[in-house]
């Protein structure tokens, strides 16, 4: 450029050289400078360039990111829930979309018209209430939860401003009441607020839903323990049976011996879980769990199995029934007085109170805690299930309350809890927790703890089953399924003192009695006498019928096969144990 | 020199299109992606209301209702189980079987049965195995 300078413009070249030696200095290349400054500005702009190339890829490489907020945006309330099924994969509980109607107070036009509109549509909706919403300063308020598609399209078609819909899941019971204390609900937020809905939430699933990661229906299913045709039955037996005998409620349990599942939970009056506000009612509350008991002679089945561990005793032992038993001011009865010497199988099938004392005297107070310690029946049991309720054990406890305990007075457990402890004395004399979550024996057996002896589980069942061949269970003796049982009469505390008409009536069978695999507990709750009844209410009369017939209804479902002509208990339970001691020899 | 140029841009502009086309398609393709999944979401969204309805039409109360109002099955009685070890065995064949009021009807109607083959007598029937009850129980 300055090579081009022509003489005439001699004098301004010569300026533009002063001022550039100004700016630059004399001797310096200037060349090589612009060169170098050529090469800066270079660098700089592929800097630039290389940058906005980089983010150019990134934009290109993430725009799903952006589209699926867009999706999402739409169902931001919609807190899914992974589905429930019962052991053999049918529904219990599930998620279904519904919409949801919303409005910006804010955006709305014409309140007067937007009431007036919407009310013709969802004539259930108030009419002042909603306008008072409507009318608020805040940025958005519900107005309706959970509308049919149907409305949701006349709604649409109003065209009214500032009035929107959001989907949101909806959780669907489809089982109704069958399943109801053991499954829980949830609250309109799809938030679990009771039974197994409550625990999946506390394992983690409300930390998703704030997350807001718990959108996704691909969540895994939960296998339920519960079988809903044994439920079924159970429930249906258990209604007809509350009917029939007048009772105030019935409950009843169908769990897996070995491994702790609670195959079936029925606890009648119950409610249904799509319509949670029955289960505030407190008549509905779960027997099983959250209310405590005193089990009455059930329990005299763990003070039998106590003895017989000890080795202190074996099912020959005689035990003085002669009179009845005193103790201070206390007098112990039998219903069935024998007046003599009977032995510790005679107290099992007579259900001697006496009988259970003396068992239990003989092993001392603090033999009798420490087992009952063992059996987890002085603490408060926990399943999966958010209720739970604490025994009453008493707090200072003497001979009087190990004689009282001794034949289940004076000792509230929750049935839940005196079911363990008697699968336990079944099993082979594992302590399993019981579940209502799917489980393998494999998992129970790592679960398990060795509470009593092989030999004593034994003679706990030839025990129960010599109940049923001639002691108070035998209404309940299903032909074909080997039931052996206890019965119990616990006498309700009324104004402080035991009544004699108000009375909790449990039965506990288990089938078949020489390789238990199920344990069935029946509960009733004042049952009336009935002519039928010959005018007793006594457990015999109505909870061991009961017990019968839910045997028979559940036994095909639970896939045991009748077997016919068995010898009695004496020879096949205890032959077989013989036999396994001469094995072992 | 101009050759050069002309070709970089000829190159440019052919290099720009095939650009544009890559961006539409890929466009494309990303808004039919989103459509297919909210397509899958509304799909799986019925399936799961189907399922809760199917699963409402199956529980045990409805079929129990609908059992004993059409159907003449009774409960299930242990007596009912039979094992394989009971069934009589396959009896030898018979030149003249043993009046069968069924085998007789069938023959009245169809009138083709090949009297070589054996007529068994009619054994009281033995439904089903005791360890396979039947899968759709429907104990009323």
């Amino acid at each position: 450029m300055t090579a081009a300078a022509s003489p005439p413009d001699s004098r301004r070249v010569r300026w533009q050289r002063f001022v550039r030696g100004l700016i630059y200095g004399r001797d310096i290349d200037r060349d090589v400078k612009a060169k170098a400054r050529i090469g800066l500005t270079l660098l700089v702009f592929a800097c630039v360039y290389a940058v906005i190339a980089a983010r150019l890829v990134l934009f290109a490489l993430a725009p799903e990111a952006h589209t699926a907020r867009r999706g999402a945006g739409q169902d931001a309330m919609a807190t899914a829930r992974p589905d429930i099924l019962d052991r053999r994969g049918e529904i219990l509980g599930t998620d279904v979309k519904s919409p949801s109607l919303f409005g910006e107070p804010r955006r709305i036009i014409d309140v007067d018209e937007a009431v007036e509109l919407l009310t013709a549509v969802l004539p259930d909706l108030d009419a002042t209430e909603l306008r008072e919403r409507l009318s608020s300063k805040r940025g958005f308020v519900w107005l309706k939860r959970e509308i049919t598609p149907q409305q949701q399209r006349e709604i649409h078609r109003l065209g009214i401003p500032g009035i929107g819909f959001l989907t949101e899941n909806r959780r669907v019971y489809p089982n109704g009441p069958i399943v109801s204390h053991a499954l829980g609900h949830v609250n309109i937020d799809n938030q679990g607020i009771a039974g197994i809905e409550k625990w999946l939430d506390s394992r983690g699933l409300a930390d998703l839903h704030l997350a807001g990661l718990a959108t996704d229906r691909l969540q895994k299913p939960v296998e339920m323990s519960i079988d809903l045709r044994v439920q079924h039955a159970m429930r249906q037996e258990l209604l007809a049976a509350r009917d029939k005998y007048k009772a105030k409620a019935a409950a009843g349990i169908v769990s897996d011996v070995r491994t702790g599942e609670i195959v079936a939970m029925v606890s009648v009056p119950d409610y249904d879980p799509n319509n949670p506000r029955e289960a505030n009612d407190p008549t509905r509350i779960n027997r099983l769990t959250t209310g405590v008991y005193e089990m009455g002679s059930t329990f005299k089945a763990l003070t039998l199995a106590m003895a017989l561990d000890s080795g202190k005793a074996t099912l020959n032992t005689t035990y003085d029934a002669r009179t009845s038993l005193r103790y201070g001011r206390f007098n112990i009865n039998d219903t069935h007085p024998l007046h003599r010497y009977i032995t510790l199988s005679e107290v099992f099938t007579y259900s001697s109170n006496i009988g259970a004392a003396r068992v239990a005297l003989s092993q001392g107070v603090e033999a009798h805690k420490a087992f009952l310690r063992k059996m987890g029946q002085l603490e408060r049991l926990r399943t999966e299930l958010p209720e739970s309720a604490e025994p009453i054990v008493p707090k200072r406890w003497g001979e009087l309350n190990t004689i009282t305990i001794a034949f289940g007075h004076g000792l509230s457990v929750a049935p839940l809890q005196a079911v363990m402890a008697i699968n336990a004395t079944v099993n082979g004399g594992y302590l399993v927790p019981p579940t209502f979550i799917k489980r393998s024996q494999d998992e129970a057996m790592k679960l398990a703890t060795r509470v009593i002896k092989p030999e004593t589980s034994d003679r706990m069942r030839y025990l129960m089953r010599l109940n049923a061949e001639k002691g108070t269970a035998k209404k309940a003796d299903v032909p074909g399924y080997y039931v052996g049982g206890k019965t119990g009469t616990s006498e309700k505390v009324v104004n402080g003192r035991y009544s004699k008409k108000q009375v909790l009536n449990s039965f506990t069978a288990i089938l078949p009695a020489d390789d238990p695999r199920y344990l069935v507990l029946i509960m009733l709750d004042e049952p009336q006498a009935l002519p039928e009844t010959h005018g007793f209410i006594t457990s015999g009369w109505n909870a061991v019928p009961t017990g019968g017939k839910v045997i028979e209804r559940i036994a095909p479902l639970l896939g045991i096969a009748p077997r016919f002509d068995l010898p009695p208990a004496d020879q096949l339970i205890l032959g077989l144990t013989a036999s396994v001691k001469a094995n072992k020899k | 020199m101009r050759l050069l140029n002309a070709l970089l841009i000829g190159a440019l502009v052919l290099a720009a299109s095939y650009v544009y086309k890559i961006k539409f398609e890929s466009t494309q393709r990303v808004e039919r992606a989103a459509k297919l999944r909210m397509e899958i979401r509304r799909e799986q969204d019925a399936i799961a209301a189907l399922r809760a309805r199917w699963a409402q039409l199956e529980s045990p109360v409805r079929i129990q209702e609908l059992a004993q109002r059409h159907l003449q099955l009774k409960p299930l009685t242990p007596q009912q189980f039979q094992s394989f070890d009971n069934l009589p065995e396959r009896p030898p064949e018979v030149a003249q079987a043993p009046s069968d009021g069924i085998g007789d009807l069938i023959e009245e109607a169809t009138g083709s049965i090949s009297s070589t083959q054996p007529v068994l007598p009619t054994v009281p029937a033995a439904p089903a195995t005791p360890d396979a009850p039947d899968p759709a129980e429907v104990t009323p």
